[in-house]
């Protein structure tokens, strides 16, 4: 699943780490979400989005979810 | 964060228990060895003996290195956190769930405990129960590290 929390991330100068930090995961876990190895749950979806103070779909590409 | 906190003084706590227990029983071990009638006790007798002793050991130590993690994570709030992070995150414990954890290591413990008593009756039981252990350990490790990969 495509995401936006790099770029987002960017924006804000913000590392894997720190952002890991703040939405009670771990680092690697930001880094497989990132490259797409990794679908988050609803939970921590909600967790990221509300942290860059935006919805979910704005984060999180679900148009891959749509075809099926 | 605190019931965290909490939690993480009883890991301590156990683990110095621990440490005791492999002390008392460490020294139990060396004078076992050092009594031990060379003349009478057969080959497997002392094998695994030297097998117990040195997981008494191993225990000991890795209870050792748990009370001095733990000790510098808690003083420390971040990482605290982190540890915290560590131990709830989902892709974590996916990967954990999928290589057999928590059930690998608790039957890999009792398979232990069941190796060392039959040691001292048969020590082909013995044998087979730890390969058993050290086989089923690396499916578990292989695993995880694939899905470490992967996920």
């Amino acid at each position: 699943m495509k995401t936006r929390i790099k770029e987002l991330r960017k924006e804000r100068k913000l590392s894997q780490e720190e952002l890991a930090l703040e939405v009670g995961t771990t680092r690697q876990t930001i880094t497989s979400i990132e490259v797409g190895k990794y679908t988050a749950s609803l939970v921590l979806a909600y967790k990221i989005a509300h942290y860059f103070g935006l919805a979910i779909e704005e984060v999180f590409d679900f148009s891959d979810v749509n075809e099926f | 964060m605190e019931k965290f906190r909490t939690k993480v003084k009883r890991r301590i706590v156990i683990s110095s228990g621990m440490a005791l227990v492999a002390l008392v029983l460490g020294f139990y071990s060396i004078y076992s060895l050092i009594t031990l009638d060379s003349s009478a006790a057969t080959h497997s007798d002392s094998f695994v003996a030297g097998f117990q002793f040195g997981l008494i050991i191993s225990i000991g130590v890795l209870a050792v290195i748990d009370i001095i993690k733990l000790s510098l994570t808690i003083n420390d709030e971040t990482k605290l956190r982190v540890l915290y992070n560590k131990e709830h995150d989902e892709r974590l414990i996916t990967i954990r769930n999928k290589a057999g954890a928590p059930m690998i290591i608790i039957t890999s413990v009792l398979m232990i405990i069941a190796a060392i008593i039959a040691g001292y009756f048969n020590i082909i039981v013995f044998y087979t129960l730890v390969i058993a252990v050290a086989a089923q350990l690396s499916v578990s490790a292989m695993v995880k590290l694939y899905c470490m990969k992967t996920m």
